[in-house]
């Protein structure tokens, strides 16, 4: 079929496609020539081309990354990308966040963020040049494969961004050469993705998985070319980046998920959140055992074998999330575009790397035959390591449930409850991790006094009792035993780590990145602990029920509480009242006002309005809130809209009716009246002021025989205002006509339908909208104590691991000095 | 005994363990017949009945809602859901219910939904199909 289809832009697509194709070429060329590079390494020539095509590759993906912010930006919805996640209404900064809410997008960030990772490698890594970035490129063919969108051997490979529309779906308007016009606007972004999060929180997470590359190829670099124990030095700062940046990266999400989800809380052990942290916990594994090998030689190869698999599980990560296996099981995952083979064939490509260089260099590897003392530092790493791995494995297991389903053809259901299902695990891990991370600070490496370290253990532990105690009882978690060692081990941890903070003010400092992230760690898991175990629901209904002793099943009473506007209903300790919504195209925002009473002198303090929010999106799936949260320093009121008077969605969605159909008016009533007659109406009175024998009608000329008479009528609404209406009757021709007009305010339509001279009367018709349902709505408020201490922990663990890659990175340069 | 083989034995009872559990915490995809034979919670799969109405009033009961359903073998079953209505259950195409029978009603404490239009592409095209020949006539 050829059609010339009007007003498309097929240049920036044809630009884009052509550097799609080019990335793909150039990540070829450089991984193979990094490839010969790295085996005749005299041979300068292979560098050269090698950082030729890198270069390249570089270019291409900035210029598809432009290219691509072009199409959305000017809401180019010939191409399906745009059409599929941005629309016109979309403010400029969410187009951001269109940009990488399509999975090519999200490919094409991974690639970017690895360019730049290469980019610091091609002028820092010196003699580690070619081996690494081999690796890295190698990455980046796989990634940019995933662009391509092109044909081979009748399968399609990749997904290409700038696919139009008109391909990617078909449909019969696409027959038509002008369809362009009917396309009003795209389908727009999920509203839940329209939270300034959403902005940062992928490039973050993105960074993260990317940087997770770099320790990946330096110890498979390290093997290759048999250089066991050099990689470990420039290695360690790349790991420690890739797990500060990685943690922040979910932490934000976490966060995006309590400010915009309506779950109702910040972790889920969803699926997707599962395979993010997995790596997050390996490569944490994997920095610990490292130092651990570089102190001590111990530990060789999990070092290596949990650096390897951090990466190879980062894949896996985006195969679950990206092929659509996790179906029912998680809320939030992309949906197969067909390229589930290709990621596998990605996964198990990393996968047989990290197993073909562990086995064929297990022989040359170094190893200790003496077994580490157990008042050693390095013992207690590994045995954390180990339990870190083992934590990942419970959580893989779980996860992975639908992957089982898929390969045995089984069909067996994730837990029902998976919060506690999991919790039950990583809470007893979470204990012993703590329990390890305290203690082993008063080990040192290779041998300790026993004596001191049981002084300075059970001095701290001592304290970290006291400092619980307190905790577990003004917050009321004493009820749990799980919680109760969590929140006595994660003290006890930063008891530790401060001291050993102390001690760096002394002048030890190097051990300072260490403690405080540390300290961040313990203070984040209190947070999470605390916030998840005592969060309450505020908003609890118990008017509906009614408890019969042995006779009602107890049920428990509602979560959700219904709300009228303007009547105030006590809520715990506060009184809350819906005092209105106020219109933001697309969003309606709920003001909901909280007092809190004090119960002798009913006097309202702490005022304060939340504004949830709330957005009908038929496309989306009906009305979706966004909840809003009041941060306090010890607990946070959180308050989401589960349902709502569906007026004011109906009028941002401009499908009003008809003004000038009646159907939306009682039925009338009919008035035989004089001038200077009262009549009442529902919600006042008006009067009959007069007559106009001088009205006049726009559009109508007026004849000399034709009679045009304005009947003058004045409102007087109970709200004290006023309002004048003038409906006109008409005989023209030997006809009659009257025009009626509104007075809107008052849901008021007055009609002059007839003269009556011999009665002297005039005939007024009166209608009368039905009275306004009253607006209401259906939320939901939770109390979630300390969350603070689980944000500002993870701020905390952040610059810790800032201070720990500083401190790498300056050992580093001190190494390669003492060797040159 | 070494440490090490401590360890290893520490290791493989712990997976062992989790295992288990893992095992006795997964659930089977269901139906109402089968959860009337059982007091535990359980999923079950289906599709929303868009003939019989859905029961939502949120000025009597805000956490009372309730709908028809029909499992995977067809059969019809009342369901009661202790909170608001999920907002988009009339596009659903395909439901997943956690909760047990009580009586010949089953109580569901929670309720996920497939909905054609989150992502599926193609879904919303006819949408945007059916709205697209009014504008083109005004043009």
């Amino acid at each position: 079929m050829d059609v010339n289809y009007v007003g498309e832009n097929l240049l920036p697509g044809q630009i884009g496609q052509f550097f799609v194709i080019l990335s793909f070429g150039a990540a070829l060329l450089s991984f193979a020539s990094y490839f010969f590079a790295t085996k005749n390494p005299e041979e300068k020539s292979w560098q050269n081309i090698a950082r030729v095509g890198f270069w390249l590759n570089a270019l291409s993906i900035l210029i598809i990354g432009m290219v691509l912010f072009y199409i959305i930006y000017n809401h180019l919805f010939e191409y399906h990308y745009a059409y599929a996640h941005s629309s016109t209404t979309l403010p400029t900064h969410y187009i951001i966040s269109a940009f990488w809410e399509g999975q090519e997008g999200s490919f094409w960030l991974w690639m970017f963020w690895q360019v730049v990772m290469g980019i610091v490698l091609v002028f820092k890594a010196k003699s580690w040049e070619n081996p690494v970035m081999t690796f890295v490129m190698l990455c980046q063919v796989f990634l940019a494969s995933m662009l391509l969108g092109v044909e081979v051997f009748g399968s399609r490979i990749g997904s290409s961004p700038f696919i139009l529309l008109r391909d990617a779906l078909q449909a019969p308007i696409f027959s038509d050469p002008n369809y362009l016009s009917m396309i009003r606007d795209g389908r727009g972004l999920n509203p839940l993705l329209q939270n300034y999060w959403m902005v940062i929180h992928p490039p973050t997470l993105f960074l993260g998985f990317a940087a997770m590359i770099v320790p990946f190829a330096y110890a498979a670099a390290g093997l290759w070319q048999k250089r066991f124990k050099e990689w470990i030095t420039p290695g360690l700062p790349w790991a420690l980046f890739a797990v500060m940046v990685l943690g922040a990266g979910i932490i934000m999400g976490s966060f995006w998920a309590y400010e915009a989800l309506n779950f109702g809380g910040f972790w889920a052990w969803d699926p997707v959140e599962n395979v993010s942290i997995i790596p997050w916990l390996t490569l944490i594994a994997a920095v610990h055992v490292m130092i651990a090998y570089k102190h001590t030689g111990h530990a060789y190869f999990t070092a290596c074998f949990l650096s390897l698999i951090s990466f190879v599980l980062v894949i896996y990560a985006s195969f679950l999330t990206r092929s659509g296996i996790l179906g029912e099981t998680s809320v939030h995952s992309f949906t197969s575009l067909g390229m589930s083979g290709q990621l596998v064939i990605f996964n198990v490509a990393f996968l047989l790397i990290m197993i073909f260089l562990l086995v064929v260099r297990r022989k040359e590897m170094p190893s200790t035959k003496i077994e580490e003392d157990i008042y050693s530092r390095e013992f207690w790493l590994f045995i954390g390591a180990l339990v870190l791995t083992v934590a990942c494995v419970q959580m893989i297991a779980t996860t992975s449930i639908p992957v089982f389903n898929a390969i045995f053809g089984t069909n067996v259901a994730p837990p029902i409850d998976p919060i506690p299902h999991y919790n039950k695990w990583q809470g007893a891990f979470a204990v012993v991790v703590m329990l390890l991370t305290a203690f082993t600070q008063f080990l040192k490496f290779k041998r300790t006094d026993a004596k001191k370290f049981w002084a300075a253990t059970i001095a701290s532990f001592v304290l970290a009792i006291v400092i619980s105690a307190v905790i577990i009882y003004f917050t009321h978690i004493y009820t749990n035993v799980m919680y109760m060692l969590i929140t006595l081990t994660s003290v006890f941890c930063i008891l530790a780590n401060l001291r050993i903070l102390g001690d760096s003010f002394k002048g030890k400092w190097r051990l300072s990145g260490s403690a405080v992230s540390h300290i961040g760690f313990g203070l984040l898991l209190i947070g999470a602990l605390i916030a998840a175990a005592t969060n309450e629901v505020i908003s609890v209904n118990s008017s509906n029920y009614i408890a019969v002793a042995g006779f009602d099943q107890v049920e428990k009473p509602g979560e959700n509480l219904f709300l009228t506007e303007n009547e105030p209903v006590q809520m715990g300790k506060y009184r809350i009242t819906y005092v209105g919504d106020s219109v933001a195209a697309p969003n309606v925002y709920y003001k909901i006002k909280y007092e809190e009473i004090n119960e002798e002198t009913g006097e309202a303090k702490n005022a304060f309005i939340l504004m949830p929010f709330a957005q009908n999106n038929p496309d989306m799936g009906g009305l979706i809130g966004t909840p809003g949260t009041k941060h306090f320093l010890t607990h946070d009121i959180y308050t989401l809209i589960t349902a709502a008077a569906s007026d004011s969605h109906k009028s941002i969605q401009g499908n009003d009716e008809d003004a000038a159909g009646f159907d939306q008016y009682d039925e009338p009533a009919t008035y035989l009246v004089n001038i200077g007659d009262t009549l009442r109406y529902r919600n006042g009175f008006y009067t009959i002021e007069g007559i106009n024998r001088n009205a006049t009608l726009e559009n109508m000329p007026v004849a000399a025989d034709d009679i045009l008479v304005g009947l003058q009528i004045k409102v007087f609404a109970s709200d004290g205002t006023q309002h004048s209406a003038e409906p006109v009757f008409l005989i023209k021709g030997g006809n009659t006509f009257d025009f009626h007009k509104d007075v809107e305010a008052q849901g008021l339509r007055f009609r002059f339908t007839k003269i009556l001279p011999e009665e002297n009367k005039l005939e007024l018709m009166t209608y009368q909208k039905p009275l306004p349902e009253k607006k209401w709505v259906v939320f939901k408020a939770i109390k979630f104590p300390y969350i603070n201490f689980f944000w500002y922990g993870t701020i905390v663990m952040t610059v810790g691991f800032g201070m720990a890659i500083y401190r790498r990175i300056k050992d580093g340069r001190a190494t390669s000095k003492r060797n040159a | 005994m070494k440490k090490s083989s401590i360890i290893l034995i520490v290791v493989i009872a712990v997976a062992i363990a989790m295992i288990m559990v893992i095992y006795t915490d997964s659930s089977t995809y269901s139906t109402f017949t089968e959860a009337k034979g059982k007091q535990t919670e359980l999923y079950v799969v289906g599709v929303l009945n868009k003939e019989k109405d859905l029961l939502y009033d949120p000025v009597t009961d805000a956490n009372h809602f309730s709908f028809y359903m029909y499992d995977n073998d067809s059969t019809e079953c009342q369901v009661v859901f202790n909170g608001s209505k999920p907002q988009d259950i009339e596009r659903s195409e395909q439901i997943v219910l956690t909760g047990k029978m009580e009586g010949d009603v089953f109580h569901a404490s929670k309720i996920l939904m497939k909905c054609p239009s989150k992502y599926n592409q193609d879904e919303v095209e006819v949408i945007e199909m059916e709205s697209t020949p009014v504008t083109a006539s005004l043009n």
